[in-house]
Formats: structure tokens, C-alpha cells, sequence
């Protein structure tokens, strides 16, 4: 333990760093894994490239800023360096892997078992003592079951772990290069140190660039370093600090406009995000908590199991058997007290559950994430994509003095304003037309607000509103031809383009700008209000002022419009205009109305956000943007529900200082980064403690970390969501990460536990609901699978000290385990809810666990009890009615098993040969599995419920569970009639009556647990409700 | 796991005894009698249940004839002396090695000495020559106990131990003692044809007997096994069907099974020769699986040192 939270600690600290110093830390990381690593990594680190010039640049890579590497040359340094591309975390080798599934604790009990039986068999064998080869049928069947089992283990983890490699292949990745001078498109992974590449704007990095050229290149770091803000990237070398410095492009990152060239200076698991990654891996992972819980579980079942078995191996000595013989009873009680099926019905119940999932959108990766997601109590979401539709959209519109809301939803269902007026036709006209934006070409058929765009955000939110709203906005560019414009640049922080007109004989130019509100009213002189342009007096400012206030407090992101038609005769056709010099009228424009965006939410996040809460699970936005567009998001998907006020909200209603404000009366909070970062992790717990619901805004994906620690530390188990490379300690260290399957690295998908392949919040719901009903179903079905060891345990128990003749043999206990009733557990994963699980608080790890004390007391003593008692009645009922009265059977062991008396007398004096004895007890076997089979049907039927009654559930609601009873009968009439069987799996036909005896014990076992559930509900904190409910 | 791992330590001290609640494994006192009277209660009810289903089902089983005896039936064949893995194993004039058989002979016989058959209550005489089968009414004790046939133990002539006690075992001619298991009711039924009964057995096949024959297993041992003889009721190598049916422990405690002792008068010394004897009925059957229904196989192998 010690070892790993130093590695955390690391982890924490880097996050706190500014990212300059990130190569430090990872040197220093490295020194707390691997000492004799440290200097080879040192060499590694060592980025000097952006410090070189040119010529030496081409020098040291023999290639060339114009022609790019010759091809030989790279194919040499391809075979070098290998791949261009990030090598999936070391996984453990796959024998060891499958050698993992044959090696837990129930399968080395069951070896033992098998070794047991051929030492059992050989030594028999040996004395040429052979009666049966049952002890051969038995290790060679008990082998069978661990390695199938295994083999099923192993498969389920083999097929989640494909899933993942699937998105790996989805979309091999190219790059522009440069060989032989030939510009030229490859894959990506084909890039070699050398190369010259061109990135554009849209492209990932694909490599470490050292940037020779530039124009206008902005990159989005935030993959690497959480930074939201775009950084600009040119060929000077600004910083000797190879990660501050502008001419380095690091792979992975997005470019997001403008043009580059550069030659690669690192490539694959040699960039930055490749020893990131890397690293990451390194962070151990939490265990599940229903690994836990079926680790506990195990531990215990294998524990009694060697206990009853050492037990009855010293009584069977005491009493005088043979050494070999008692260790055939030890190995005989393990069988019968193992239940063999649990591990597969588990993994069944949560493959189904998973693929329920994966329809759903969820794809786990790892099985015992579906449960974890089930106990959740914290989420801690990303905003952008999970919580929003990450497109920005247009939201809201301030025209004719008046905020118009705009349609945000994602299928355009939403209301739309009111287009009627003149202004909107002024404002329309200037978004469509001051907008440089254009769509893909070849994406008619795909809905408007999907469309790609080549643009950035706000211009991409402009155009696809326009398109609504106006209709075809390319084609109405064309009626407005375009004579020149000037781009956004951030010291005008305007951007206007001039226009002819639609109507061929109105000879007037059209000007439209658009930029920062506050900027576009400086340059107007008139406000059109209804179509009118009237004089912008001091009445419209404070207007304008509150509108744009009241936008801005949304969260949006404002811009303001405004046009102006220049006289004809000033501006006459052909007028030479230039952008430079501004020679044409910039001020005493006409102001048409401020539109305001923002990347909205989900539509179906505020309806999940609000089952979250009722379901006690907190739900935490942890985003790398600003506080404001963060409260406004969190405030609309009800992440801070209505009515609820940060420290800073009470302060400014009650116009008091911030400092004055009683923390405690503050349910919501919104902490930034930067505050983050001073915080102590004591202060960032009571923080967490005191707010109920807590935004943190401006954070890097390592604070994200902090954040997780600080949730474990408060008891919750925390599911967490992430995309970026940085996101994956995080991912790691959380009781559940959760990757998005559409933003998400490689790197993110690859430490998280499940997937989301919408992006979508939503989703994690129906999670969180699925884990929960497999949590309860679970229980269900354990209970059900625990319940008929005892009635395999006790005959044992009997034989060896009643000495009547075999009740129950191992191989028959096998074909109970495995074969029939294995389809009914599994089908108990169906059942359906009792309750509205959704309203309830999350389970308590420490408290509620899978397997309680009540659980299995209530299993093994009471309906393992009743389950036993059938059986035995049926024995001695099948025993009696073929002249073995009860009485005569105890002691009547050692003739019974005597295979060299063929005259054993039964009550009536009739005598017995060995084979006659033995098909008897192979009757015997027959006749106690029927009684537990009918016995289970029952034990099915009451595991549908815990507390309701089965009659309120509904009998046959679960059509799986009804199909496994008929299955489960019919299977057993198979075993029973089949030809051949008595000398092969030792199950003899038996008579029809026999299948009858059981039954009423069956009866009972309903009835019990009728007034059993009765009382739990009638009598809530009860002793009954505590004693017996489960 | 990284969390909680601490708050179990010194945990269990506590689980086994607290001495704040005065808990003992969790429960208290009172607690522990709550439970402990549920499950007194609760098994006290199922094993209430239990017995009584077991009388139950005692008073629909008959006490003198069983419900079922698909299992018993057809009887098997069974031999004296036993024998451990079915072989027979002696050195001619060593006392030592075929003492055991002998006294296992001696003591099955005893049962057919003539001075347990004196009761005229209990068993009749059912004359010397075989003949039909001898009901005695109904399977309940209406009637009271059934008389029995009586067996002279003569019949077996030079088996009986009456003239030579070491059974020919000191002469190297060893006898065999053999029965059919008893099954109540069962009527063993005289094989109709002869078709099945090979051909030495022809002469001993006579109605109202079930013949028995013995053969080497191997072709090649038939010459090295010698004459046979066999003893029985009417010096018949056969189970005569007056004998039949049985009618049970509790009717007929004193049932003497008719017996045919065979005689192997000149075995080859020092080989393993493997001996097969069958009992030849319309309802005697045989199966691959019991090797010791209707018929068994033994071996013999005399040693002359």
C-alpha cells in the first residue's frame, strides 16, 4: 500500500504543478518505480529540439524543412523506432491470465478434491480392489468443471478486452508528409522521426512536431494539459521549457485552425502522452466492489468447507475408517459444500446485465463494474459532451428590446420565437452573412444541427442557426456576393465582411460586423427597433446593458450585430476597399441585436440528474471551464437544484460581505481551480462535506484526481468520467471510471472501467439502475444457489455417522450444481425490481452487503434445512417401499458397501447381491436429487421476492424463470429416463410416486416464506424483519 | 482495497466477546436465547413433520410383503464357501490353506442339521422327490406363521459333511455349496425348452426343478476341469420348486432354501482354471452388470505343494 500511494502522491502533486514542470515530476515518479530506469529515462526526457535552429534541426534528423526525408531513409528509421503509435499498456500474458481463472480459491479446493480422487483411484487401482470407477469419473469431472468454468471466466474477460481493441482499428488516423519532396497522404503509425508533415486545422497532431512554419495554427492542448483555452503555435522558440514553448505540437493534440509544417521529433510511445500514458498504467487498480464482496464470500464458503470437511475426516477416523476412506468423505463434503455453479452464475448475471448495458450504450469493460456502478454514491461528471451537447448552439436572442429564446434541443422539437419581426430579418441577415463558416460538402442527408462544419465553434453555432431559421445559407451568401471582409483578430475583436446586394438594381453595399457586444455598440450611432432605425440614446444603452447582463449571467457567450448600407454614391461599384486601411465606414453603424450561445444541455440529463437525486447519488460537475458557464449549466440540469445558493449568491442577496455569509446555509458551491489548488485536502473535505452540491469550474483533469481521494476519504464510492489522457489516475483511482467512447483517448478508455458510447449522462443512469437490480438480483440468486448445499452436505453427514447407505453421491451433486440448476439462478437475473430502486439511498459497501449473515442463516438453516428433510423422506420413502425399512438401514453400512456379500437380507429376509444394492443407492441418489430438484423449484419461486409477496410480484411475470423451471424439470426426467444412465452418471429411473414425496415440503418452503415476507412487511425493525430478512 | 482495511483489526477480539454490550459472537444474551428458541421451535416443527411423515408412510408399507422388488428380483445365484475376489485358492494336504473354507461350509450347513427341523410346527416334510410349488396362503399373518419344507442335509451327499467333514477338500475334490437368494414370493419357473440349457445339464432337466450347471468359463480349460458332480433333492443337480415361494422373515423365520452342492472330482493341479455355474429358469436372468445374478464365477486353483 505504501508504495502505491506514493506513486498517487506523485500523481496529486503533478496536478497541482503548473505542466511546465511535469518532466520533472515524471522523472521523479520514475525514481519512486524504478531506480535503475532513472538515467536511461533521463536521456529520454531531454527535449532540446525546440532550442535548435533550422539547419541544425535537419542536420540532426538528416532530413530536410522543404523536400522532407528521402523514403529509404524512413523506411530505415521505421524499422528502427517502430510504429508510430501508442502500444496498449503491457497486459499481463494471456496463459497467465487463464492460469488466474484455474486458481482461485473454490477452484484449488476443488483440485484438491480431484487429486483426492485419483489418489483414491490409484490406490485402489493398486489393491486391484476396483468396484467402480466412480473416484476416476469424479477427478476427471471435477478437473472438467474448473477448467470450463475458467475457460468461461477467461472468455468473458478476452471478449470485453476485444471491445476495446475495436476502437483502437475504428478509424485509422492520416497524415499529411513530405518524402522525397512528393507531398503525400499515409498512415499515421507509418510516420518516422524526420518526417516533415503538414497539420491543418481539424487534424490530430501525430506525432512530437517541431514546428518549421505557421500561419494562424491554434492547438487544442487540452488532451495533455487540461488547458480549455486554445494555444497558438508558431516556429519561434519561446520558452526553454519544452512543453511551454510554442514551437513544440504535441501528439494527440488537436490542431483547431490554421496551417503548420514541422519535422517529427518524437514518435509513439516516445511523445509526451505516450510516457503520460504509460504512466498512467502504472496507477494499480481499485478492486471492484462486488469482487470484493465475492472474494469475502469465497473465502468463507472455503474456509467452512475445509472446516466441516477436516471435521468430519477426524470423526470418520476416530470412528475407525480407513485413512483412505475418510479422505474420500473429505473430499466428498467439499464437493457437496462448494456450490461449483456460483462463479458461473455470477459471471452469467453480470454478462447479461452487461449486455443489456452495451444496448443501452454502456460497454463494460470489466463485468464487476455493472455492480460497482449499482453502489455508486458520487458522480463526478465531466460537463462538456456528458452533461452538454457539446455543439455550440444558439440560445437566446436580444432583439426589439425583448430576449427571444432560440430552440436548443438536439432534434429541433423545442418552441421556436418569433420571426416575424424586421430587426430578426436585419439580425439573420448579418449572422449569415458576417460568417465565415461553411459546412463539409456531402451531408444533405444528415440533420442540420449534426452537420460538420469547417469553423470555429460560435461561427459553426451561427451558420447551423441560420440554416434553420433562414434556409439555405450558402446559397444566400451567393445572392450576396462578398467583396471583402476582415477576419476576428483580438485586438478589433469585430469582424465585418461588405456585401452587394440581392436585389441587382439597389446599387448600395452592405457592411455586417459582429464581435463583442460591448465593442459593436461603440461603432453605433441608430438601433433598429421593429424595422425602425431609431437614434441609440442613453434609454437603449442601459436596454442594451441589461440584456447583455442578463445573458452573461447564463452563462452564454454574447455577440452583438449591426449593419449599415453605404450610400451609393459615396461607395459607387468598384469601389476599391481596403481592409487594411479601413476606408469605408466603421462607426455610426446600425445596431441590430446581440445573440448569445452556449453549448446546452442534454436533453435527457436534467430528468437524470433529478433520478441521481432521488436515487442518493450525488452528482458533482468537475469542468475545465469558466465558473459561470459552469453554475449556469449545473443550475439547468438541476446538478444545483432550484432554490439553492452558493456562498457568493446569499452574499449578493442579502448584500452583505462573502465573508459574513453562514457557510452552512449554502447548499450549493462552486469552486474553482485556482481556489482548488490553494485548498488543503481537510478544507477540500468539509467542503464536500458542507455543500450538497458542488461545482468545480477551471480545474485540470489531475485536479480531478484530488477530487476523487477527497470523495473515497468521505466513505462514497465515487464513478467518475473522463476523456482525456490526463483523465486516466483518475479514471484509475475511481471505484468506477467511465470513458467516453466518442471524445475519449485511448489512453481514458484504456483505465477506465466502462465506456460510454453516446457520451452521454443519461446513460450512466440506466446504469447505475441496472447495477442496482443486479446487486438485489444477485443476492437472489446466490441465496438460491447456497440454499441446496446443505441438502447435498447432509447426507454425508448421516452416512458417515449413521452409517446408512449412501443418500446423495458426489457426481450427482455435480449434475445439481452444474446442469440443473444453473438456468434457474442465472434466470433469477431477469426478475424485476420489487421496489422502486431508484428511490433508495445507494448501499452501504461496509453495511449491505451481498452475502449477509441472514442471508445465508436464513439458506442453509432454515430452507436448507426444510430442503434436507425432503430429501431424507424420499430416501427412506424409495428405501422402504423396496424392503429396507428405515430402522434397518442405520448401521447397515459396512454390508451395504461390501462388495464381496451377495446376501445381504433386507427387512423381509430377502438377500441382496452387491449390484442389486448398488442400483438401489444409485436409486437413492435419483430419488434425493428429485426432492432437491422440487425443493428448488420452490426455493426459485420464493428468491423472486425478499419482501413482497410472490403473489405481488406476479408468478410468471419472469418468462425466463418459468422456462428454467420447465427446463430444470424436463432436464431432470432426461437424467432420470434416459437409457444408459444408470451406469454412466449413476441416476436410475425412478418411480413416478417418488417424484411426489418432495412435494409438499416444497409446499412448506413457500408457505414459510410467505409468512416470512408477511412479517418482514407487517413488522418493519422487527426481530423477525431482522432475523430473517436478507 | 485501499480503504477501511484498518477498521477491522482487533475487530474480531470484539466479534467473539463485547464486553460493552455483553455480546457473545455478536449476539447477547438474550439475543442468543431468542434465537436459539426460534430454531428449537422451528426444527422441533420439522422434525415433527419428518416423523410423522415417516410413520405415515411406514402404515402404507405392508409388514410381510414388500411394495416393490424390481430391484431384488430375479434372484441372484450365491455359493459357500465365500470367497474373497471370487477365487478359491488351496494347497492339497495343507490343512492350514482350506481350514476357512471348511468352516465356512460348517457353518452355513449347520441351519439344515436335522435337529432344527424336528418342530412339526414349523416345517414339513415335503417328501424327497421334487415337485410343484407349495402355497400357503395369503402374505399376512391371518393365518399365523407358515410351515416350511424341511432339507435334508444328506441329500448332498458326499458335500453333506456328513461322511467326509473336510468337504473332498482334503482329497482335492472340493464341493460348493449353492443357493438362489431368497425374494418373497418369487416362483422360479422351470426352463420350458432345453434349447438354452447346454448338454451335459440335459439329464438334469426334470419339471419342478431348476437346474444348475457349471462350466469352464475358457474353451480351452473345458478338459482340465474333470467331472462334476452335483448333489440335490432326489440326487438332482437342481432347485426343487416345492421350496417355493418364500413368504418372508416374518412368516417363515425358519425358511430353509433348498441347496445343490457341486463336487469338482479331478481338477488339474497348479493352473487358474475360471469355473461358471448357472441356474437355468424361464424367470432366472442374467446381466453384464451383476455378475452374480443367476449365475456366478469363481476360481479355483489347486496347488499340489
Amino acid at each position: 500500500m505504501g508504495k502505491k500511494g506514493d506513486q498517487y502522491e506523485v500523481f496529486v502533486e503533478m496536478g497541482r504543478d503548473t505542466n511546465g514542470e511535469m518532466d520533472a515530476k515524471i522523472k521523479k515518479k520514475k525514481k519512486v518505480k524504478k531506480k535503475e530506469m532513472l538515467e536511461g529515462m533521463k536521456k529520454e526526457m531531454e527535449i532540446d529540439d525546440h532550442e535548435l535552429t533550422i539547419e541544425e534541426l535537419e542536420m540532426k534528423y538528416s532530413t530536410s524543412t522543404t523536400k522532407g526525408m528521402s523514403s529509404t531513409l524512413a523506411a530505415q528509421v521505421l524499422e528502427r523506432d517502430g510504429a508510430n503509435e501508442l502500444k496498449p499498456p503491457k497486459g499481463t500474458p494471456e496463459y497467465v491470465k487463464f492460469a488466474r481463472q484455474l486458481a482461485g480459491g473454490l477452484q484449488c479446493l476443488m483440485w484438491v478434491a480431484a487429486v483426492i480422487c485419483f489418489i483414491a483411484f490409484g490406490i485402489q487401482f493398486a489393491q486391484e480392489d476396483l468396484t467402480s470407477y466412480d473416484n476416476l469419473y469424479l477427478a476427471i469431472t471435477l478437473i472438467a468443471v474448473v477448467v470450463v468454468t475458467g475457460c468461461f471466466g477467461y472468455y468473458q474477460e478476452f471478449k470485453s478486452t476485444n471491445i476495446i481493441a475495436s476502437f483502437k482499428n475504428l478509424v485509422p488516423q492520416k497524415a499529411t508528409v513530405f518524402r522525397d519532396g512528393q507531398k503525400s497522404q499515409i498512415n499515421a503509425n507509418q510516420l518516422v522521426v524526420g518526417d516533415l508533415v503538414e497539420i491543418k486545422g481539424g487534424d490530430r497532431v501525430p506525432a512530437d512536431v517541431r514546428i518549421i512554419t505557421a500561419q494562424g495554427c491554434k492547438v487544442d492542448n487540452s488532451s495533455l494539459t487540461g488547458e480549455s483555452e486554445p494555444q497558438s503555435k508558431g516556429p519561434e522558440c519561446t520558452h526553454e521549457n519544452p512543453l511551454e514553448t510554442r514551437n513544440i505540437a504535441f501528439f494527440s493534440t488537436t490542431c483547431l485552425e490554421g496551417i503548420a509544417t514541422g519535422i517529427i521529433i518524437n514518435t509513439g510511445d516516445r511523445t509526451i502522452i505516450g510516457r503520460i500514458a504509460s504512466l498512467a498504467s502504472g496507477v494499480g487498480n481499485e478492486k471492484t466492489p462486488i469482487a470484493i464482496e465475492i472474494e469475502h464470500f469465497v473465502d468463507i464458503i472455503a474456509g467452512l468447507a475445509i472446516f466441516f470437511g477436516a471435521t468430519f475426516f477426524v470423526v470418520a477416523m476416530v470412528i475407525g475408517y480407513q485413512f483412505l476412506k475418510a479422505m474420500i468423505f473429505f473430499m466428498a463434503i467439499v464437493v457437496a459444500y462448494v456450490p461449483e455453479g456460483l462463479l458461473a452464475t455470477v459471471t452469467v448475471c453480470l454478462s447479461l446485465t452487461a449486455k443489456r448495458l452495451a444496448k443501452k450504450n454502456c460497454v463494460v469493460k470489466n463485468l464487476e463494474a455493472v455492480e460497482t456502478l449499482g453502489s455508486t454514491s458520487v458522480i463526478c461528471s465531466d460537463k462538456t459532451g456528458t452533461l452538454t451537447q457539446n455543439r455550440m448552439t444558439v440560445s437566446h436572442l436580444w432583439f426589439d428590446n425583448h430576449i427571444h429564446s432560440a430552440d436548443t434541443t438536439e432534434d429541433q422539437s423545442g418552441q421556436s420565437f418569433d420571426q416575424s419581426s424586421e430587426t430578426w430579418r436585419a439580425l439573420g441577415r448579418v449572422a449569415g452573412l458576417c460568417n465565415r463558416a461553411v459546412f463539409k460538402p456531402g451531408q444533405e442527408e444528415i440533420p442540420i444541427p449534426k452537420r460538420e462544419v469547417i469553423g470555429d465553434a460560435s461561427e459553426t453555432a451561427l451558420l447551423k442557426f441560420t440554416e434553420l431559421t433562414i434556409g439555405n445559407v450558402i446559397d444566400y451568401r451567393g445572392r450576396f456576393k462578398k467583396i471583402c471582409e476582415v477576419p476576428f483578430n483580438s485586438t478589433n475583436k469585430f469582424q465585418l465582411s461588405i456585401h452587394e446586394l440581392e436585389d441587382p438594381l439597389d446599387l448600395r453595399y452592405l457592411l455586417v460586423m459582429k464581435g463583442a457586444p460591448e465593442r459593436i455598440l461603440e461603432r453605433c450611432s441608430t438601433i433598429m427597433i421593429k424595422g425602425q432605425e431609431l437614434p441609440l440614446d442613453e434609454q437603449w444603452k442601459e436596454a442594451f446593458q441589461t440584456a447583455y447582463m442578463d445573458l452573461g449571467s447564463l452563462g452564454e457567450r454574447v455577440l452583438g450585430f449591426c449593419h449599415i448600407f453605404m450610400n451609393e454614391k459615396e461607395y459607387p461599384r468598384g469601389y476599391n476597399f481596403d481592409t487594411d486601411e479601413m476606408n469605408f465606414p466603421t462607426s455610426g453603424l446600425c445596431f441590430a441585436g446581440l445573440i448569445s450561445m452556449i453549448d446546452p444541455p442534454r436533453a435527457t440529463v436534467p430528468d437524470a440528474v433529478m433520478k441521481c437525486r432521488t436515487a442518493g447519488i450525488r452528482v458533482i460537475m468537475v469542468t475545465g471551464d469558466h465558473p459561470i458557464t459552469a453554475k449556469a449549466i449545473a443550475a439547468n440540469v438541476g446538478i444545483i437544484s432550484e432554490g439553492s445558493e452558493t456562498v457568493e449568491d446569499i452574499a449578493t442577496r442579502l448584500r452583505i460581505p462573502v465573508e459574513q455569509v453562514n457557510r452552512g446555509d449554502a447548499r450549493a458551491c462552486v469552486i474553482n481551480g485556482g481556489q482548488l489548488k490553494d485548498m488543503t485536502s481537510d478544507e477540500l473535505d468539509d467542503a464536500l462535506r458542507a455543500h450538497p452540491e458542488m461545482v468545480f469550474a477551471r480545474t485540470s483533469p489531475q485536479q480531478k484526481l484530488i477530487i476523487v481521494e477527497s470523495c473515497q476519504r468521505l466513505g462514497s464510492i465515487v464513478a467518475v468520467t473522463g476523456d482525456g489522457v490526463n483523465d486516466s489516475p483518475a479514471l484509475k483511482k475511481a471505484d468506477i471510471g467511465i470513458a467516453m467512447g466518442i471524445a475519449g483517448s485511448d489512453a481514458a478508455k484504456n483505465a477506465a472501467d466502462m465506456i460510454l458510447l453516446d457520451d452521454n449522462f443519461a446513460s450512466i443512469v440506466t446504469g447505475v439502475e441496472q447495477g442496482r437490480l443486479i446487486f438485489d438480483n444477485l443476492k437472489k440468486s446466490i441465496a438460491y444457489t447456497l440454499t441446496k448445499n446443505i441438502p447435498e452436505l447432509t447426507p454425508y453427514l448421516i452416512y458417515i455417522t449413521v452409517s446408512v447407505p449412501l443418500p446423495l453421491g458426489c457426481i450427482t451433486i455435480l449434475f445439481i450444481e452444474l446442469a440443473t440448476d444453473i438456468f434457474p439462478s442465472v434466470s433469477l437475473a431477469y426478475e424485476k425490481a420489487e421496489s422502486d430502486i431508484m428511490h433508495l439511498k445507494p448501499r452501504n459497501p461496509k453495511r449491505d452487503r451481498l452475502v449477509n449473515e441472514a442471508l445465508a442463516v436464513y439458506s442453509y438453516f432454515q430452507i436448507g434445512a426444510i430442503q434436507s428433510f425432503a430429501g431424507f423422506t424420499d430416501y427412506f420413502t424409495a428405501m422402504a417401499q423396496e424392503g429396507w425399512l428405515p430402522l434397518l438401514c442405520v448401521g447397515l453400512r459396512s454390508q451395504w458397501e461390501n462388495p464381496h456379500n451377495q446376501e445381504v437380507q433386507d427387512s423381509y429376509g430377502q438377500e441382496w447381491t452387491y449390484s442389486q444394492r448398488l442400483y438401489q443407492e444409485y436409486t437413492c441418489y435419483t430419488v434425493f436429487f428429485v426432492s432437491i430438484e422440487i425443493c428448488q423449484i420452490s426455493d426459485v419461486l420464493i428468491r423472486k421476492t425478499r419482501r413482497l409477496s410472490v403473489f405481488q410480484q406476479g408468478f410468471f411475470r419472469n418468462k425466463v424463470l418459468v422456462t428454467a423451471i420447465v427446463f430444470q424439470l424436463l432436464l431432470g426426467n432426461f437424467l432420470c429416463y434416459c437409457p444408459g444412465m444408470p451406469n454412466i452418471f449413476n441416476f436410475m429411473p425412478i418411480r413416478v410416486q417418488w417424484w411426489f414425496v418432495p412435494v409438499p415440503f416444497g409446499i412448506l418452503i413457500f408457505v414459510y416464506d410467505e409468512i416470512r415476507k408477511l412479517g418482514v412487511r407487517r413488522h418493519p425493525g422487527s426481530w423477525w424483519d431482522k432475523e430473517l430478512y436478507y | 482495497m485501499a480503504r477501511g482495511s484498518n477498521e477491522n483489526e482487533g475487530g474480531w477480539k470484539k466479534f467473539i466477546w463485547d464486553s460493552e454490550k455483553k455480546a457473545f459472537l455478536g449476539r447477547t444474551g438474550s439475543s442468543w436465547f431468542k434465537i436459539f428458541l426460534f430454531y428449537l421451535i422451528f426444527y422441533g416443527c420439522l422434525a415433527g413433520i419428518f416423523i410423522g411423515t415417516i410413520q405415515a408412510l411406514l402404515l402404507t408399507i405392508s409388514s410381510y410383503r414388500p411394495t416393490y422388488q424390481d430391484r431384488v428380483a430375479p434372484p441372484g445365484l450365491t455359493h459357500t464357501p465365500k470367497t474373497i475376489k471370487t477365487e478359491i485358492s488351496f494347497t492339497l494336504n495343507s490343512e492350514g490353506s482350506y481350514k476357512a473354507f471348511i468352516e465356512s461350509i460348517d457353518n452355513f450347513l449347520k441351519q439344515y442339521d436335522d435337529d432344527k427341523q424336528t418342530d412339526k410346527m414349523k416345517f414339513e416334510d415335503c417328501k424327497d422327490q421334487p415337485s410343484g410349488y407349495i402355497e400357503r396362503g395369503q402374505y399376512d399373518n391371518s393365518a399365523g406363521e407358515k410351515k416350511a419344507c424341511t432339507f435334508n442335509r444328506r441329500w448332498l451327499g458326499n458335500c453333506s459333511g456328513l461322511d467326509d467333514p473336510s468337504y473332498g477338500y482334503s482329497s482335492g475334490k472340493p464341493c460348493f455349496i449353492v443357493k438362489l437368494n431368497r425374494i418373497l414370493g418369487y416362483k422360479p419357473e422351470p426352463p420350458k425348452n432345453n434349447e438354452t440349457i447346454p448338454l451335459e445339464a440335459q439329464d438334469r432337466v426334470q419339471p419342478n426343478v431348476i437346474p444348475i450347471h457349471c462350466a469352464a468359463k475358457r474353451e480351452e480349460e473345458v478338459s482340465k476341469i474333470g467331472q462334476i458332480n452335483y448333489y440335490g433333492m432326489g440326487g438332482l443337480g437342481g432347485f426343487p420348486l416345492q421350496y417355493y415361494p418364500y413368504y418372508g422373515k416374518l412368516l417363515q423365520p425358519q425358511y430353509l432354501q433348498p441347496l445343490v452342492a457341486i463336487q469338482f472330482t479331478n481338477l488339474t493341479l497348479d493352473i487358474d482354471l475360471r469355473i461358471e455355474c448357472k441356474a437355468y429358469g424361464e424367470n432366472i436372468n442374467y446381466s453384464d452388470k451383476d455378475r452374480f445374478q443367476g449365475r456366478f464365477d469363481v476360481k479355483f486353483q489347486l496347488k499340489s505343494r
